[in-house]
Order: structure tokens, then C-alpha cells, then sequence
């Protein structure tokens, strides 16, 4: 079953008046389940694809659908609400509001869905005992190392159950270690919950533990493993 | 809401400088607004009882015509059924009838006379409706309604070359149109400060004032005096319907004395536009802080916004951060404004002696009050509130304009 | 050096610059209008009073001021107006009798000064002539007289009525005179038209019973502002029987109340002061932080802490002499319009006119609180920057690398 789908997709941006045309023209199929990386040079479209399939920027042309819902018709308050209740996004930083503890953090697109106050602590409480982070639930950011921020980021963005996971550079920050733990967490929610994730990543890690591929090199596909 | 309200609140105290800057700023324009504010109005509030106790009342009935045009025909009835109207009214504490008239007064024994406003008054219910009696400057005042005793100003009695025990001969025109004239002793001088009184002025009993100017069962001003000087238009509006007499008005003071109205009102207004422009400067200080702390964050809201959080809901959150300060800044603002005032009030400041003169010569004391009148604050407050949320509209908009990857890519 | 860095640094960031400029801007247009208003106000009332009847200068015999008798005519006036006539730095002069009597006509009376005058001379000296709003200035004919608009609706006169002016003479009997009023004016001050009236000096003289003596010269001077130095050198040409009293003596309250707007616009200006400096101090703070890195860097290559502590408080003053001068031009500008035609305040009319101001105010910005704001200001922005300056030098240089 097909979670995203495209067809054509391009997308061209303004830069200083430059045109720049960051995808030509993408076809593709995720299905509920993958794991999949996108890599390729940089000012391949990787981070663009990433962010047109996550509803944070629209194709200019071409079409993309999410469980047969095209994501065109839908309006900007609508989007924000789609992303809400069916992804997750893990950035390469700033992932974290500082004012809130980890806990707190985990807890707020809860908040944001009108969970009751139980609801959200037992459900954050529980991911972050089987993420291994309970003990940082009192812990804002500043007082995290970062690959503790990344897992917490983690933990946030499936706290919802969402269908699908970005991840744009998750492992940038990190060091080789920290980052291999981190893809080690994000596979076992993989197989465990069933949660898809994609990635956009030139982490020579990253691509490695890829289970598909995508490779893009000027806006197109150019290899998909 | 409650997430707003929280997330609000700790991202005030993530640059605690800045947040305590912006508020001291908001706390010291409130402060010096309420004490400014303070300062006028108590101090209105004292000359205008001084002014009323002095010589005006707070209400007067007059026969209408008479304040835009003075003239010594225009008198009111003074019987039996204004004076019932009168003491029916339960905040008025006392009430005295005044005649008024332009005469020429001269000394008998020496050579030099002057045109002099005479103004008549039972002394008895004088000493209850106003201070007019007290300002006596040396010798008495007149002791009955009916006796040929007068009393001189200062300035006056002495470019008449006279003293006190002297005869002086009135003369005046009377409501007949024939000119009477009649000899007084001079029992004593006042002094109000108002070159009016002091310089031109003589004061005689009213019942003689009738019979030199064969003015028999009116006058020209009843003078009435209250218990609460906020009840001054109730009672004037029940007075006023409760005299038959459709020829009688009854004036407030500002009517009665519209120069010394008409300054107050003056130096109100420059006090509020001075007060507008410190509002307005603090008002900078707010978009600035607001401005800057919205910018910082634009790579945290940009995840915020990806992640799903409606997008007015940022908005409303920058709105409410910038109340919090600003309600802080106001109460802090108000309570320091609170205890000035109350000490001013506690301890007026008396101005040097040097500006007594010239301050009298308006009508005013030279005296500093202040005010606690609960609507300095409200008002002071509000306005900073509304030019708080004038200055956060511009950052709120930049909020709700914000996209999502805008705000992650931002440097 | 420094200052073209400081420049350039203030420019990094253009809002947040212009916000404080604005601020900056705002305050001292303000403090200036305000200033314009209340000297314009105090101007007005002084000119009026010295146009109208004060002049410059008075000279009476010694006393007349404090105690005006009948008696206290000018001793051997013809000799002191022959000294004025050759005295330099008089543009004009005007004798004038004066008696405080009763006007009355068939309806009413009226306490009133008199002042007799010749038309001619007194026309030099004072403006009624331009304030006539119905008939004409005297003329120096028999039995005329000139009253205020306020005092014919008193007396329930018009043009051409006669009234009865009455005084008492020298010997002390009461003498009085029949007039034609020839001529209603309107002055500023409604305080002054209601006991003022003007007769012609011989028509004066003869009902005071006073042969030729005259009572007051009023003196109008080429320079009004050295006006001590002609009150002296009048003073030295006449022995201890003349007082001569210039419009500073004369109108002490006036002279008072500038006075006392001078100090009160000096506590607006330090609260607006105050009210500026906590927007200075938070936009200079926010500014260093964002650089700490760069001034951690720059003190690790060596540049002084003294350097960076200028740099800092010249970028403040810079903004603080930008402000200052575009607030003084927005103010200046502001008020220009209303100099020529006045900020209409009838609203307040009769309260402006019991000042003797009337109910056009013009504006009139004084150069010395031009000079206290252009001063004050930047000095404001200079104490603003003091903590933040001192900020961005305490840091160590490796602390301040490591400051994220």
C-alpha cells in the first residue's frame, strides 16, 4: 500500500533572482513501511524533495498524493493540521523548543491535539522508558548533549503515531557513535511500530543502513536501490 | 491555551535583561505618567475647592442673563419658594445671596476716590457658605447685614488714603437709574490675592446694599455650598427643576468662573499630550524588544510550525508574552505611582512664597497635590496596554507571515 | 577609524537601529512643540502686555507705582520729556494722565482706568489703534472716548453714545465729564478691556482739575533686550524724584512664569530623558550580545578593552546625535506651519484671553532648549551604552569564543 505518491514533480525557486530548478521531474512510490534514504551531491533536490513530500513546500508543477489524497488541494491551516496528526519531522537541530523539558517536549503535539494531561504523560512517559531517555524527562535542551536532543527529537516525533518520518540530516551534529545509535533507535521503531521513515542525507552511515535508496542528482532520480 | 500561557511565561525569562529592561521601562513610564497625572488633577481639585470656598460655591442661582451680561436689573427673585427649594436639597450645606454693583468710593477726609465693585453679603450666612470672612487682613469684617460698615481692599484703601475708622462715601447707581450714596465706616481690609478684591473691591451688608440701591426682594447670586464636590451636577440638575422661578439658572462653577475653568481644561489637555508622548516612546522600546526576540526565534518557530502548530496560535503566542511584560511593568508601574501620589497627598509641597502672588493672581494656590482617584490608574494602565498592543501588531505579523522552512533556513 | 566601524556596525541591523532612532526622533520633536507652544504662549502675553499699555519703560514720579494719587503727577514733566528726546535707543515715547474712576451711561457703571492720551504719540507706543473693531482710534478732538467692546455691552452703549466718565479731582470734590464714544475696540485680554477706557490727555487733564501735568511716560525702545541698559542711562539723567521702571519690574508675575516654564520644561525633558534611556540601553545590550564572538575575537587578537568599550558607546552617541538632529528638524518643521498662522485653540478661548494671550497661539521654539536638548540627548545615549560597553569588555576572550 502506497503511503506518498508523485508524479512529475518539479520545483523551481528564486534565488536572488536566479531561477533555480531543484527537482525535474520526480516519479516516485513510498509504501507504508520503508526505510528510505535520499542522498546524492549537494544541490541534488534532496533536502526539496524532503520537504515537498512533508507538506512544508508545494511543487510548482506536478502532483503529489498522500494515501490518494492530493496534497494540492489542501489549504495552508489544512497542511499544518495534516502534518500535525499524520507525520513526524526530526531536523538536523533546533528540533527542541528550549523553554521545554524533554518531557514537555515529547508531550506538545499531544498538547497541541487536545489530549488530556494523563493521556500525554503516560504515553510520553512510556516511549521515553523504551527509547532509554527517561531519565532526561526534566531536562531542557541546554542541558542535553546533542545526541541526547536528537533521541528526544526522536521520541517527539512518533509520539503520535504518525504514518510517516522525516528526517532531514538527522546525524549531521553527531559524532559517528552517536549517530550510529541514533539509526539504530530510528530502525527498531522501523520495524517494531511500523513507522516509515524517510531521510535526505549525505552521512556516508546513513546511506549505508539505507533498505532503499534514492539517489538524485540534479533534480532527478538517478538511481533507486 | 494553558500550553500558550506556559510557553509564553518561560519564554519571557529565556534573556531575563531584556525582559527586565523592557519592563522597568514600561514600569517608569507608567510611574511618571500616574505621578503627572496625579499632580494635575489633585491639584485642580484643590484650587477648584479654594476657588468655590472662597468666593463662588459650587453652585450658584442666578437670573439667567446675568453671568454673560452683568447688569444691575438682571437680579433673581430671592423669596420664600427658592429658599424652600434650596434647603430641600440635602447636600447643600449652606446658602448666602449676594447683590453686586459698580460704584464710586471717596474718602471724606482725604482728597482721592476711585470706581470701586461693591459686593454685598449677609455676613451671617456668609461665614457658612464660604471663606470670604476669614480673609480679613487687619480689623474686622462687618459685623450685620444692615450696619454702614465696610470693608475695603487693601490695595484699594490705600490709594484712598485712608485708614481704618475713616468714612468713606459710596456711590452708586441704583435700580431706579437715580445715583444714591451713602457714608460707611471702614472696619477692616482683605485680602484674597485676586487684585479684583484687593484693588478695586469694597464689601457691604446686603440689606444696606438694598436700600442704597432700593434693590428690595432680589439679588443677584445665591451662593450655595455642598457637602460632596462630586454631587455638583446632581444637585444642580434637582435643584434646577425643583425652582418655579423660569427665569433662574443655576450655574456650576466652571460656569460662573469660565476663565479659571477654561485654564484648568488648558493645562489638562497639554498634560494628557505629554503623557501620550511618553507612552509613545515607550511604546518604541516594547516594538524593539518584541521585534528581536520574534527574529531570535525564527529557526525554532519554523520547526514549531512544521511539526503542526496552527500558525495563529504563534501569533497569539507573541501577543501574549508581550502582555505579561507589559502587565508586569503596569502593576509594578502603578504601585510605585500609588505610593508617590499618596505621599504627595499626605504632604502637599508648598511653593516658595515668591509664586504665591502671581499664582493668586489666577486664582490658584500655590500649592502641589496629588490625586489617588482610582481613574489615573485605570486610565494610565489601559493606555499602556492598547500602545503595547499597537507596537506588537507589526512583529505579529511577521509571525503570521512566517513559512515554516523560511523560518528553519533563517539566519 | 573607530568612528566608521561604529557607523557601519549600527547599520547591521536597520530595523532594530531605526526603532531606537525613531524613538530618539519622537522625544525631542516632542520636547521641542512643546517648548514652541509655551514660549509662543508666554511671548504672546508678554508682547500684549507691552503693546498695549506697559511699553518698555515707564517713568513716574518716585512712588506713583506703589501708590497711585492724584498728587503724584511727574515733577517738571516738560524736563524729563526733553531729556527723553535726546536720549538714544528710544523709538518712541507718550505722555499719558492716568485716574482710576466710574463710567457709567443711563443703563450701568463701571469701575475703570482712565488713561488720557495724545493720539498721535500713544499710537507709536501702543496697538490699541489696531485693535479697533468699530468706529476709530481717538484723534485728539474734544470729548471722545474709546471703550472696550465688553465694556459698551456692559454699559448698553454703541457708536456714538455718550457716557459719563467720572473722577475725583485734585481737591478731593468728584468731577465728571460728558463723553461721545467715538470708538470700540477688542484687545487679547479680556481682563484688561474690562477696565480700560482711553480720553484725550487735555480732555484728561481738565476733568482731573490737574492743569498740565502729566502722570506717566511710556517708552518704547529701539532694542527691547538691552532694555536695563536704557533704563540706566535714563535713570542717570534724572535725580531720586522720578522712578523709572522698566517692563521687567513692571510685570514681575510675567517675568515669574517664564521663570517657572523654564524649569518645568527641564523636568519634562529629563523624564523624557529617562524614558528614552531604557530603549537605548536594551537595543545597545541586544546588539553586543549578538557579537559577543566577534569581540571575544577581536580581544584575543589584541585589540584593547579601552578600543572596544569607545566603539560600543560611539555607536550609541552616534545614534543618539542622528536622532537629535532629525528629531530637532521633525520639531522645527512641525511647528513652521503654525508660525505664521497659529494653532487655533479657540476652544480655549476665553480662558487663553483672561491671560491676555488670545486664541491663536504661535509658536516660538527656543533656541536655548534647542541647545539643552541637543545637548542632553546624545549625553542620554552615551549613559545608555555605559553598561553595555562595559558588558562587551568584560569578557574573557576564550569565554567569549566559546558563548554560543
Amino acid at each position: 500500500m502506497s503511503i506518498i505518491r508523485t508524479e512529475k514533480l518539479e520545483k523551481i525557486y528564486q534565488d536572488n533572482g536566479v531561477p533555480v530548478h531543484a527537482l525535474r521531474g520526480i516519479d516516485l512510490e513510498i509504501k507504508k513501511g520503508e526505510y528510505t534514504v535520499i542522498a546524492g551531491p549537494s544541490g541534488s533536490g534532496k533536502t526539496t524533495l524532503l520537504n515537498v513530500l512533508g507538506a512544508l513546500d508545494k511543487p510548482t508543477k506536478g502532483n503529489v498524493w498522500f494515501e490518494d489524497q492530493n496534497l494540492a488541494d489542501k489549504k495552508k491551516a489544512e497542511l499544518s493540521d495534516f502534518r500535525l496528526k499524520k507525520l513526524g519531522f526530526i531536523f538536523q537541530a533546533y528540533n527542541l523548543i528550549p523553554v521545554l523539558t524533554a518531557l514537555e517536549n515529547i508531550e506538545f503535539s499531544m498538547m497541541l491535539l487536545g489530549k488530556s494531561e494523563k493521556e500525554r504523560h503516560e504515553k510520553a512517559m512510556a516511549l521515553m522508558e523504551e527509547l532509554e531517555i527517561a531519565e532526561l524527562a526534566k531536562k531542557r535542551p541546554n542541558e542535553m548533549s546533542g545526541g541526547q536532543q536528537q533521541r528526544v527529537a526522536v521520541a517527539r516525533a512518533i509520539v503520535n503515531n504518525p504514518e510517516i518520518v522525516m528526517a532531514d540530516e538527522p546525524t549531521a551534529n553527531l559524532d559517528t557513535k552517536t549517530g550510529g545509535n541514533l539509526l539504530d533507535l530510528m530502525e527498531k521503531m522501523n520495524a517494531e511500530k511500523n513507522i516509515t521513515f524517510i531521510f535526505s542525507s549525505h552521512d556516508q552511515q546513513v546511506i549505508s543502513r539505507a533498505k532503499r535508496l534514492l539517489y538524485l542528482r540534479d533534480g532527478l532520480i538517478e538511481k533507486d536501490s | 491555551m494553558k500550553l500558550l500561557l506556559k510557553l509564553a511565561w518561560r519564554n519571557i525569562w529565556r534573556n531575563k535583561r531584556r525582559s527586565l529592561l523592557t519592563l522597568a521601562a514600561v514600569a517608569f513610564a507608567t510611574f511618571a505618567a500616574i505621578g503627572m497625572r496625579g499632580i494635575q488633577l489633585g491639584t485642580y481639585d484643590v484650587n477648584i475647592k479654594n476657588a468655590a470656598s472662597m468666593f463662588a460655591g459650587y453652585l450658584q442661582v442666578q437670573k439667567n442673563g446675568y453671568q454673560e451680561n452683568p447688569r444691575l436689573r438682571k437680579a433673581v427673585k430671592y423669596d420664600e419658594k427658592l429658599i424652600a427649594a434650596i434647603k430641600a436639597e440635602e447636600h447643600i450645606t449652606g446658602f448666602t445671596p449676594r447683590i453686586y454693583a459698580d460704584g464710586l468710593v471717596s474718602g471724606e477726609k482725604s482728597k482721592t476716590s476711585q470706581g470701586t465693585a461693591v459686593f454685598a453679603v449677609d455676613p451671617e450666612s456668609e461665614k457658612k457658605v464660604t471663606t470670604l470672612v476669614e480673609r480679613v487682613n487687619e480689623g474686622r469684617f462687618i459685623s450685620s447685614s444692615d450696619s454702614y460698615e465696610i470693608v475695603v481692599g487693601h490695595k484699594l484703601l490705600k490709594n484712598l488714603n485712608a485708614e481704618i475708622g475713616d468714612t468713606l462715601v459710596l456711590l452708586s447707581q441704583g435700580f431706579d437709574g437715580s445715583m444714591g450714596n451713602f457714608k460707611f465706616e471702614v472696619t477692616g481690609t482683605i485680602k484674597t490675592g485676586s487684585s479684583d478684591l484687593d484693588g478695586m473691591g469694597v464689601i457691604i451688608g446686603l440689606d444696606t446694599a438694598r436700600e442704597l440701591l432700593y434693590m428690595y426682594g432680589k439679588v443677584h447670586a445665591v451662593v450655595l455650598m455642598l457637602d460632596n464636590m462630586e454631587l455638583i451636577d446632581d444637585v444642580k440638575t434637582s435643584l434646577s427643576q425643583a425652582i418655579t422661578d423660569t427665569s433662574a439658572v443655576v450655574l456650576n462653577w466652571g460656569e460662573v468662573m469660565p476663565d479659571f475653568k477654561q485654564s484648568i481644561e488648558f493645562d489638562n489637555i497639554s498634560g494628557i499630550m505629554m503623557l501620550a508622548i511618553l507612552i509613545v516612546i515607550v511604546a518604541f522600546g516594547i516594538l524593539n524588544t518584541v521585534l528581536m526576540s520574534v527574529t531570535e526565534r525564527f529557526n525554532e518557530f519554523g520547526v514549531t510550525l512544521s511539526i503542526g502548530m496552527p500558525q495563529i496560535k504563534l501569533v497569539y503566542l507573541v501577543i501574549i508574552e508581550t502582555i505579561f511584560i507589559t502587565i508586569i511593568g503596569i502593576i509594578i508601574g502603578d504601585i510605585g505611582g500609588w505610593v508617590l501620589n499618596n505621599y504627595i497627598v499626605d504632604n502637599p509641597i508648598h511653593l516658595g512664597a515668591e509664586f504665591a502672588d502671581m499664582y493668586a493672581e489666577y486664582g490658584f494656590l500655590p500649592i502641589i497635590e496629588s490625586s489617588l482617584d482610582y481613574m489615573i490608574f485605570v486610565n494610565v494602565s489601559i493606555s499602556v496596554v492598547i500602545i503595547s498592543l499597537i507596537s506588537v501588531v507589526y512583529p505579529a505579523m511577521k509571525v503570521y507571515k512566517l513559512e515554516a522552512l523560511k523560518g528553519i533556513r533563517y539566519t | 577609524m573607530l568612528l566608521n566601524i561604529a557607523w557601519r556596525n549600527i547599520w547591521r541591523n536597520k530595523r532594530r537601529s531605526l526603532v531606537v532612532l525613531s524613538s530618539v526622533v519622537v522625544g525631542v520633536a516632542a520636547i521641542l512643540v512643546i517648548d514652541g507652544l509655551n514660549n509662543g504662549m508666554l511671548n504672546q502675553m508678554l508682547y500684549n502686555q507691552i503693546s498695549s499699555s506697559v511699553s518698555h519703560l515707564q517713568i513716574h514720579k518716585s512712588g506713583y507705582n506703589d501708590n497711585k494719587v492724584i498728587q503724584s503727577f511727574i515733577p517738571e514733566s516738560d524736563k524729563v520729556e526733553y531729556k527723553l528726546q535726546n536720549t538714544a535707543g528710544i523709538e518712541a515715547y507718550s505722555k499719558r494722565v492716568k485716574a482710576f474712576g466710574l463710567v457709567s451711561s443711563a443703563y450701568n457703571s463701571s469701575g475703570v482706568y482712565i488713561t488720557g492720551v495724545i493720539a498721535s504719540d500713544e499710537k507709536r507706543v501702543s496697538n490699541i489703534a489696531d485693535m479697533m473693531v468699530e468706529g476709530s482710534y481717538l484723534t485728539d478732538k474734544k470729548d471722545e472716548i474709546i471703550i472696550s467692546k465688553k465694556m459698551a455691552e456692559k454699559l448698553n452703549v454703541k457708536l456714538g453714545s455718550k457716557i459719563v466718565v467720572m473722577a475725583s479731582t485734585l481737591d478731593g470734590s468728584p468731577g465728571q465729564q460728558l463723553f461721545k464714544v467715538t470708538g470700540i475696540f477688542e484687545t487679547y485680554s479680556s481682563t484688561f478691556d474690562k477696565s480700560n477706557i482711553y480720553i484725550g490727555l487735555p480732555d484728561a487733564q481738565k476733568l482731573l482739575e490737574v492743569g498740565d501735568e502729566i502722570y506717566e511716560f511710556a517708552v518704547i525702545a529701539k532694542n527691547h533686550e538691552q532694555i536695563e541698559l536704557l533704563d540706566s542711562s535714563i535713570e542717570s539723567g534724572l535725580d531720586d524724584r522720578y522712578e523709572v521702571l522698566n517692563y521687567k519690574v513692571l510685570l514681575p508675575m510675567m517675568i515669574m512664569q517664564i521663570q517657572l516654564t523654564k524649569e518645568s520644561m527641564m523636568i519634562l525633558n529629563m523624564i523624557i530623558g529617562l524614558a528614552l534611556i531604557f530603549g537605548i540601553i536594551n537595543t545597545m545590550l541586544m546588539s553586543v550580545f549578538e557579537r559577543i564572538r566577534e569581540f571575544g575575537v577581536l580581544m584575543a587578537i589584541g585589540l584593547k578593552s579601552g578600543r572596544l568599550f569607545r566603539m560600543v558607546v560611539t555607536e550609541a552617541l552616534i545614534l543618539g546625535i542622528i536622532g537629535t538632529i532629525a528629531g530637532i528638524a521633525a520639531g522645527y518643521l512641525f511647528t513652521l506651519p503654525f508660525v505664521h498662522y497659529g494653532f487655533d485653540f479657540s476652544v480655549f478661548a476665553e480662558s487663553l484671553k483672561s491671560f491676555g494671550v488670545g486664541a491663536k497661539i504661535y509658536p516660538a521654539v527656543s533656541f536655548e532648549n534647542t541647545i539643552s536638548v541637543a545637548i542632553m540627548i546624545p549625553i542620554i545615549a552615551v549613559l545608555g551604552a555605559i553598561y553595555p560597553a562595559y558588558k562587551a569588555v568584560k569578557l574573557q576572550p576564550v569565554y567569549a569564543i566559546r558563548h554560543v
